[in-house]
């Protein structure tokens, strides 16, 4: 992503970053771009809110407790997207980290937004 | 930043799943209605058949005017899986009462999702669930009204062939009715 990030630095804000990965808006495509443990996928509206709701449905204390899973590996496909995520605990941990910063940060804009520009009083 | 979700859906990531909830909830009801309809016309109330088909059809149209207002929205409009609809009763007055009881649960559930479009200060939903508000007060009087009929006429003779007979002619004419 760093080279596309330098390349067309107007087209692509930093929405949020943890240590694990970083999620880009383009304003231009009107999408969003994860950049998560070396894989780079494009997300649209429907698609960034389907992966939140399926890496918040996974449930990490049970497979912090469950002994017999093995491997502690979860799948996450989502519908319509090319791309699935083979996820261990720990990076699932990241990804719905970075994901809920995400969300926050994109609510923060919202807000600004309203204040700055839909609500001129 | 442009503000992509908001441009893409008026309605919240919340207010979508509480919609949507509720769209499972009137397709259950529409089912259920349905469940009763045959029930009764197969131990011969053929007017309360009548009744519970209707009503099957009103929250059908229910859950359409749910659905398309998510999609209108902008949001994701999920068809739900309808399952665990009883089919069997014991008694005709025990149908009324599940179908009271059913009104007054999607009643509850109305107000909760109108309560969360006060917190998120969403007005556009809540006006959109003004209509069914009104719809409910029509639905529990209807069903309290038909359960009425077993106090006042009674079940004894031909208490129950009474009974059937009047269901059909419940009706709300309360001007500030639902249309």
């Amino acid at each position: 992503m760093a080279g596309v990030k330098t390349a067309t630095a107007s087209s692509y804000t930093e929405v949020f970053a943890n240590k694990a990965g970083t999620v880009y808006q383009s304003d231009r495509e009107g999408c969003w771009y994860i950049d998560f443990d070396g894989k780079l996928v494009r997300f649209d509206h429907r698609g960034l809110l389907k992966l939140k709701n399926s890496i918040c449905r996974v449930d990490i204390e049970e497979l912090l407790l469950n002994s017999d899973r093995s491997p502690e590996i979860e799948m996450v496909f989502i519908c319509a997207c090319n791309h699935c995520y083979f996820l261990n605990l720990l990076q699932i941990i990241s990804l719905k980290q970075l994901l809920e910063g995400t969300f926050v940060m994109l609510e923060l804009n919202q807000i600004i937004r309203d204040r700055l520009h839909r609500l001129p009083f | 930043m442009k503000d992509i979700m908001r441009v893409k859906c008026l309605l919240s990531a919340d207010i979508e799943t509480l919609l949507n909830q509720q769209i499972k909830k009137e397709a259950h009801s529409s089912a259920m209605y349905l469940a009763m309809a045959s029930w009764c016309n197969q131990n011969g109330f053929d007017y309360s058949s009548d009744y519970f088909f209707k009503q099957s059809d009103e929250e059908r149209f229910h859950q359409l005017k749910l659905f398309k207002y998510v999609l209108d929205m902008g949001g994701s409009a999920i068809s739900p899986d309808v399952s665990g609809i009883r089919q069997e009763y014991s008694s005709l007055r025990e149908v009324f009462e599940e179908a009271l009881e059913a009104e007054i649960a999607i009643t509850q559930s109305f107000k909760v999702i109108a309560a969360n479009c006060l917190k998120e200060q969403d007005f556009v939903t809540f006006e959109f669930l003004n209509w069914f508000m009104k719809e409910q007060r029509e639905e529990e009087y209807k069903a309290r009204r038909a359960l009425e009929l077993f106090e006042v006429i009674g079940e004894e003779g031909t208490g129950l062939w009474e009974i059937d007979k009047h269901v059909n002619k419940i009706k709300y004419d309360s001007e500030t009715a639902g249309e």
